[in-house]
Parts: structure tokens; C-alpha cells; sequence
């Protein structure tokens, strides 16, 4: 029974945290130049998501791995179709997605 | 026809790159568009390009070019750009189909016809391209193929090298010499000097300089 308790409350618990705005990086195919980094960062900055006070207006590609990473803003919600879409209209092949969960993350990713 | 020209098939042009699609490397992204002048010296003349282009979609490109020289505007070039590209880990490569027309903007009557074939890529270290031509009764190709140099925060220096091959009515003539492209966010400069290495034509004389800037949006 105590440990039922327990599990109902943990759960509670995590329901009830509000989702925090979290960083993604996107593994992009491709992206090998610093014209390519311009269009990409181009089209994302335009998603309503993306915080511009973090990264370089919201959007960091690293061409030496062919990653983009991207900042959202505290009350915004990740639309990864609408990411990807924002990609692929840069000129570049989406691959996958991973959350940073904070910023000491971004620093061991990186 | 001699050797090193004849395994690469050519004719005549006005203009020493009439053919080529304007900025190659960008703008690659959906509703993009730029414009670029390049200052081009040759043949004791000295020519200014206006130049511009707009992408529908990576796929398809709008291009137009419009020379001038002496204070008189020359035959606009009008082109559209299809490619076909492919992205793989950290190697992008394009095959790209372009026809063209050239128009009598510069005061004659005559229409000319164009096709050009390329080929691109680049990685992190190294750019490319292949372009094969046709424009009017001008065939030719040109080859640039070197180093890249970015330096991870939106800048990037290309040193190529460029091989240009021509063949006209008037003869044949193959140029070769060093290209410098500074990328800096959407600013691009070209510079490039070619001198000539083999000349059997009576209408080129001597070597080449050219100065390009450009941006795009």
C-alpha cells in the first residue's frame, strides 16, 4: 500500500511539472558549409518556437558534424515536422532529433 | 582540334562565362533570391555583369544576366537552373540542368540557345564542379575544383582552382589560373585570375582577370 502511495504520488508529481523549454540538436545531412549554415538558420529562425536570445538568434549549426541545434522559447512547445520542414526548405536532409535537457549538456554535446 | 581540347567539346561565346549558372553555390534554400556584379577584364575590355537569381525551391533556380561594356548594355542571359542534389553525412553533392537563352538586349535581332550540364560537390574540405556548355554555336567546359576553409562561425574561403576550355568558330582557347571565394554570412567575393595556356583563337588575346561580389537573401 506504501508504495502504491508512492507511485501515485511520484506520478502526480511528474504530470504535474510543467514541460520545460528544452534545446534540440537535429543530426542534418549535408550540411557541410557556411552558406549551407545561412539558409538553414534562415528558414528556423522564422518558427514561432525558437528563442533568438539564445545561440545566434535561436539557431547554432555546427559543420563539423553536421548538426543544428536549436533554443526554444520558455512557453513554446517543439513542432518537429515544422523544424524538419524548415530544414529541408534550407536545402538539407533532416536525420534525427535529441533533446539537451539543459545547458551543461549543450556543453558536453558540443 | 589538339589533344587537350579535343576531350572536351566546345564553340563560341560573346562572354567568357555567358553560360554559367549564376552563383552556383547559393542560394540553395525555398524562396531565396540574391544579386551579384562581376567586373570581368579580358581581351583589352573590360566588362560589368549585373547579375541576379531567384530559387523556387532547392530543385529550381531563375537566373538573369546582363552584361554591359563601354556604357552599352550587352545580350541578357536568362536561365533556369534545375538540380537534382544529394545529402549524405558531410558530403553534398548537385547534377544540375541548365537551359537558356540568350537575348538580343544589346541592339541585334539574333536569339541563341543553351544547355548546360553540371556536376558539384563539396564536403568539409573540398569543392568541385564540372560544367559542360552549349550557348548558340559555343560549346566549352569549365572545371574549378579545390580547397575550403571555414572557420566555424559563418565564414569560409574556397581556394580553387579553375580550368576553362572553349571552342568557336573563331577557334580555340583553354584558360587556367587561381580563384579566391570569400563567403562571409550572405556576402560572397570572387576573385579570380586565369591566364592563357594554350590560345588558337582569333578572337581571345591574352589572359583574364575577374572581381565578383555578391548577396544573397
Amino acid at each position: 500500500m506504501f508504495n502504491k502511495t508512492i507511485a501515485i504520488a511520484l506520478l502526480y508529481a511528474l504530470l504535474s511539472t510543467p514541460l520545460l523549454a528544452q534545446n534540440y540538436v537535429v543530426n542534418v545531412n549535408g550540411i557541410v558549409c557556411e552558406f549551407c549554415a545561412y539558409g538553414v538558420g534562415k528558414k528556423i529562425r522564422k518558427l514561432p518556437f525558437i528563442d533568438p536570445s539564445q545561440y545566434d538568434q535561436g539557431v547554432k549549426v555546427d559543420i563539423e558534424n553536421q548538426r543544428v541545434f536549436v533554443a526554444l522559447r520558455e512557453d513554446a512547445l517543439l513542432d518537429k515536422s515544422a523544424l524538419f520542414k524548415a530544414i529541408e526548405s534550407g536545402g538539407y536532409d533532416p536525420i534525427d532529433i535529441q533533446e539537451i535537457p539543459n545547458k551543461e549538456s549543450v556543453e558536453v554535446i558540443e | 582540334m589538339k589533344p587537350i581540347l579535343a576531350v572536351l567539346l566546345f564553340t563560341l561565346a560573346s562572354n567568357l562565362y555567358a553560360h554559367q549558372p549564376v552563383m552556383d553555390m547559393a542560394p540553395r534554400w525555398n524562396n531565396g533570391y540574391g544579386v551579384q556584379t562581376r567586373i570581368e577584364h579580358a581581351n583589352s575590355e573590360t566588362t560589368t555583369w549585373l547579375e541576379g537569381v531567384y530559387t523556387f525551391k532547392p530543385s529550381l533556380r531563375m537566373t538573369l544576366k546582363v552584361p554591359q561594356s563601354n556604357g552599352e548594355i550587352g545580350d541578357a542571359i536568362f536561365a533556369m537552373p534545375i538540380k537534382r542534389y544529394k545529402n549524405a553525412g558531410a558530403f553534398t553533392s548537385n547534377w544540375g540542368l541548365t537551359p537558356s537563352v540568350r537575348m538580343p538586349t544589346g541592339g541585334g535581332s539574333k536569339w541563341d540557345a543553351g544547355l548546360s550540364l553540371s556536376y558539384s560537390s563539396e564536403s568539409r574540405k573540398v569543392y568541385q564542379l564540372y560544367d559542360l556548355y552549349t550557348l548558340g554555336d559555343t560549346t566549352g567546359v569549365d572545371i574549378n575544383f579545390g580547397l575550403v576553409h571555414a572557420d566555424g562561425k559563418g565564414s569560409s574561403w574556397f581556394t580553387l582552382w579553375d580550368i576553362t576550355a572553349k571552342d568557336s568558330d573563331s577557334g580555340q582557347h583553354l584558360l587556367s589560373g587561381p580563384v579566391l571565394v570569400y563567403f562571409k554570412r550572405n556576402l560572397i567575393l570572387r576573385a579570380e585570375y586565369k591566364f592563357s595556356a594554350y590560345d588558337d583563337d582569333s578572337q581571345w588575346d591574352g589572359d583574364y582577370f575577374g572581381f565578383g561580389v555578391g548577396l544573397v537573401y
